[in-house]
């Protein structure tokens, strides 16, 4: 679906549709000024802009579940709650945004429930809750059911109801627009819109609007083994850079262990809770010698840094579909499970390996190796969703520019996110970037016929300059380069899968100064260059997939630079960073946000530190 | 993709593709002919030529090397990466949760990403098809395999659109048509906003309670994906015209037996029409390919007995 025709100028503009995007969207024409507002017969101009069709946002691909204090099958505590993402994170984490989390989590759930999201539930009706690493009672004494859950698809019950929703509410969506530009006024001070490239029609459309939220998700293209969907280019967050803003401790990107080999797909925490153990090339069960008394079921981070451990001293193995390939996976061995038992309680696992790895895991070991899951950091914003710089020591807000969800950083994920925790922090926070939005829309509506008129657009105006550059690149990219150019034989589509070797190679769960430095040197000589040279092999404007794939790849350098850049300045290892030459935790001078901009700059920004102190990290 | 071992083993993907007329050339040529339809008597217009693309239509192979345990995406990344970058498909997750990938596959719709080489790639039998394009049915045609000359080559695969949606360009289809017609039934919880209260009134549950029993009635149905194979495959869609589809039937079944919302009859009413439950057919090829395992055909017929039972 595509917008009929783009209006002069938007009340908001929301870029992405998953948790984060639709969360925003519903929590501002629900909020009670909005609903004045529109009693009073002014309808508000918003447009949600999506580079996919709706309902294929990979939200829809989380299994576990959504945390929150409910409480609904044991005594729970929100302060639990808080100590947990907390501690889990490292101490990297901002106390005032874990603390409005923790808080606000079960009247977010319970907004779900309503929207539709058809949890499971307790005999009595009350939505289910189970286990999930972290989460404990009594300030991490033992684990407590705190994740509600939808069997193993909360995700896809979360985007769904999250769309319904918004169909009830009559939103207008732009579907397959991908943003090319994030526009913000030459001094910095406040946004303009944006520029959406239309991938039906092939046109670039300058939009603007007094709001923007980018909510893009998150960025595990950036590796070559990820467990994010072919979309997740990290889009919003190198928009962002571009803009000239800066990115928060984009250094923490947290690795899933047990992903299927080189396909990167998950094979649920579950599988070694059951009884799976990882084994290394000599077969022996090492999770014992690094996490004792833990072994298999250590915190996530433990267990792929000790993987990749293995695999770094030689005792990895090769994935057996391409036997002559690395040696950079491990086996889990499942094949101590009940067969019986095995398909009742891990149905969608078995599922995955019988097909996606054409294997019996009853009877055959299951090749694994570290997935990239999540990015923990991404666009600094408030508690209330607007992003801002840190310059001087301050937080300088650009107005009417908000971000939510994984693209974002309010900080509650720290060095490391816990499980359950990340659609709760797109939901809550996008509903409240939502909130603030109305806020300021029902201030001064774009349809209020009783205010000024706004200035007409013109032809020098930011917006309309970008998408004239955009319209004049796309013509230039539409040039077919002759065959025997080197560069015209090159395409995105590797590029990418190169870029993901490299950046895997330099940070992947382990990282040192050299192997930075490599990475770095390579992104600036050789892809960054590829990736400037790169022309679509096609004329055709419609439906021209190579044309976004090209810009994607673009983002996605750009953005690697950035996490190579963080990554090479915190001279510490916290969370999901280990850094091999400096293997200690340094809160002396470390308990910093690193805030990195495009230049490859990195200032620092110091924790919010409001109720517990620093302490060791032990499970 | 590397090779495995010394086996080489290659696999043909024969792919429909289309690439559309630019919109200009399209525009000039309507208003160049005074019998070019602008709109239709009958209303709907713009519709109908919107949904009938014009454009260049051939069949392209790629070859190219490929394990058996291969899905037919990877593949396609494969020819994407290393053949041909313009080729068009959609894919996302690449796991089968995003329902972004269905094509038809030899002729069956179904997601991209679960197909595998080995359950769909079939070797060439040129006597099947004569010169005129006829397919030859009740004699037993003998089909060659010579094993000597084969090894190594796993089949040919055919490609094409999702069949009964309008093309838009070699394996992308338009399905607007799917989601307004899941738009048009309502598709979101409507609940009486009543809570558990205590004896004084109190309210002492935020949720909408629902007994596992409860949700078990609906639960399959709310997993759907709304992929369009259902649609792909049933015979009276095609187009969508006369039949509002079985996708768009299962999201207001979903809801019908949901026991928190409040409007089932409503939402019976508004499918109790021509090109509603009437129009199915109860062929239940939509049945066969789903994602998610729903027995939408059964559940249409359950929904159609519901209905009628009022």
């Amino acid at each position: 679906m595509s917008p009929k025709h783009v209006e002069d100028l938007y009340d908001a503009v929301i870029v992405g549709a998953g948790a984060a995007g639709l969360s925003a969207a519903l929590g501002m024409l629900r909020s009670e000024r909005m609903r004045t507002l529109k009693a009073s017969g002014i309808r508000p101009n918003i447009l949600v802009i999506s580079k996919l069709q709706p309902l294929r946002s990979h939200t829809g691909s989380a299994e576990g579940g959504i945390a929150a204090s409910l409480g609904n099958v044991e005594k729970d505590d929100w302060h639990w709650h808080y100590f947990d993402t907390v501690k889990g994170g490292d101490w990297l984490v901002d106390q005032d945004a874990a603390k409005l989390l923790a808080q606000e989590a079960p009247a977010t759930v319970i907004a779900l429930e309503h929207a539709g999201v058809a949890f499971s539930r307790t005999d009595d009706g009350h939505i289910a809750q189970r286990r999930f690493g972290g989460h404990t009672r009594d300030f991490g004494k033992a684990p407590v059911r705190r994740a509600a859950y939808a069997a193993d698809r909360i995700g896809h019950q979360i985007l769904f109801s999250l769309w319904q929703q918004c169909v009830a509410e009559d939103i207008e969506f732009a579907e397959e627009w991908y943003v090319t530009d994030l526009v913000i006024s030459e001094d910095g001070s406040k946004v303009e819109g944006v520029v959406a490239f239309d991938t039906h029609k092939g046109v670039a459309h300058a939009i603007h609007a007094r709001n923007v939220l980018i909510a893009t998700g998150g960025a595990g293209r950036l590796f070559h083994t990820t467990s994010n969907s072919w979309d997740l280019t990290g889009d919003g967050m190198a928009l962002a850079l571009t803009a000239g803003l800066q990115l928060e401790d984009a250094e923490f990107v947290q690795f899933h262990p047990t992903g299927l080999a080189h396909t990167g797909i998950l094979l649920s925490e579950a599988a070694r809770a059951e009884g799976g153990v990882l084994r290394n090339a000599d077969g022996e069960a090492f999770m014992e010698h690094y996490a004792p008394g833990h072994a298999d079921l250590a915190a996530r981070d433990v267990v792929s840094r000790s993987i990749m451990a293995e695999i770094d001293a030689g005792r990895g193995i090769p994935d057996p579909k391409d036997p002559d390939g690395p040696k950079d996976c491990v086996w889990l061995d499942m094949t101590g499970i009940e067969t019986r038992h095995m398909h009742e309680v891990l149905p969608q696992v078995v599922e995955t390996i019988e097909k996606y790895a054409d294997l019996d895991p009853t009877v055959s070991y299951v090749p694994v190796k570290p997935t990239a899951h999540y990015t923990m950091g991404g666009i600094p914003v408030s508690t209330d969703g607007e992003v801002y710089r840190w310059h001087d020591g301050e937080r300088r807000t650009v107005e009417g520019l908000f971000a939510a969800g994984e693209c974002s950083c309010v900080s509650v994920h720290g060095a490391n996110r816990l499980g359950g925790n990340s659609l709760l922090d797109a939901c809550l926070f996008g509903t409240r970037s939502g909130q603030t939005m109305a806020a300021r829309i029902t201030d001064d509506p774009v349809n209020d016929l009783m205010s000024e008129e706004p200035p007409e657009g013109n032809d020098a105006d930011a917006v309309r300059q970008a998408a004239s550059a955009r319209t004049a690149e796309i013509k230039d990219l539409l040039v077919r380069l002759p065959e025997d150019d080197e560069a015209g034989r090159d395409n995105p589509y590797q590029l990418m899968a190169d870029l993901g070797s490299v950046m895997e190679r330099a940070v992947a769960v382990r990282c040192d100064e050299t192997g930075i430095e490599q990475a770095l040197a390579i992104l600036h000589d050789e892809l960054g260059p590829r990736a400037e040279r790169l022309h679509a092999h096609s004329d055709a404007p419609t439906f021209n997939q190579e044309i976004t794939a090209i810009w994607e790849v673009r983002h996605l350098i750009e953005l690697g630079g950035a996490v190579l850049k963080a990554s090479d300045a915190r001279h510490e290892s916290r969370g999901s960073l280990k850094r091999l030459d400096f293997p200690e935790r340094d809160d002396d001078h470390f308990l910093s946000h690193s805030m990195v901009d495009a230049q490859g700059q990195v200032s620092w920004q110091p924790v919010h530190i409001v109720d517990m102190p620093p302490k060791t990290r032990e499970y | 993709m590397s090779d495995m071992g010394n086996v080489v083993n290659t696999v043909t993907l024969r792919v429909n593709r289309f690439a559309p007329r630019p919109e200009r050339d399209r525009d000039r040529s309507r208003g160049g002919s005074p019998f070019a339809k602008k709109s239709s008597p009958f209303g709907g217009s713009g519709a109908s030529a919107r949904r009938r693309p014009r454009g260049k239509q051939w069949v392209q192979d790629y070859t190219l090397s490929a394990r058996p345990e291969d899905t037919v995406l990877d593949c396609l990344l494969s020819i994407k990466r290393t053949i041909d970058p313009t080729l068009a498909f959609r894919y996302s997750c690449g796991h089968g949760m995003c329902g972004s990938d269905a094509v038809s596959i030899n002729g069956t719709p179904t997601l991209l990403c679960t197909a595998t080489v080995k359950d769909w790639a079939k070797q060439p039998s040129v006597s099947m098809v004569d010169d005129e394009g006829f397919r030859h049915t009740g004699d037993t045609a003998v089909i060659e395999t010579d094993d000597g000359d084969d090894s190594g080559n796993l089949g040919i695969i055919e490609l094409a659109p999702l069949p009964g949606f309008p093309v838009q360009r070699d394996l992308i289809a338009d399905i607007d048509q799917m989601l307004d017609q899941i738009r048009r039934l309502k598709p979101y919880l409507q609940a009486n906003d009543e809570l558990a209260t205590t004896d004084e009134g109190k309210i002492d549950v935020f949720e909408y309670l629902q007994r596992p029993e409860q949700l078990a009635k609906y639960e399959q149905l709310s997993n759907c994906i709304a992929c369009g194979t259902c649609e792909g495959s049933c015979p009276v869609y095609a187009g969508g015209e006369a039949f509002i589809g079985p996708a768009a039937l299962i999201t207001a079944s979903r809801f019908i037996n949901d026991s928190r919302d409040v409007q089932a009859a409503a939402r019976m009413d508004a499918i109790d029409s021509a090109d509603g439950i009437a129009a199915c057919q109860s062929v239940r090829a939509c049945s066969r390919e789903c994602p998610r395992g729903i027995d939408v055909g059964e559940e249409i017929w359950q929904l159609i007995a519901q209905i009628k039972e009022r």
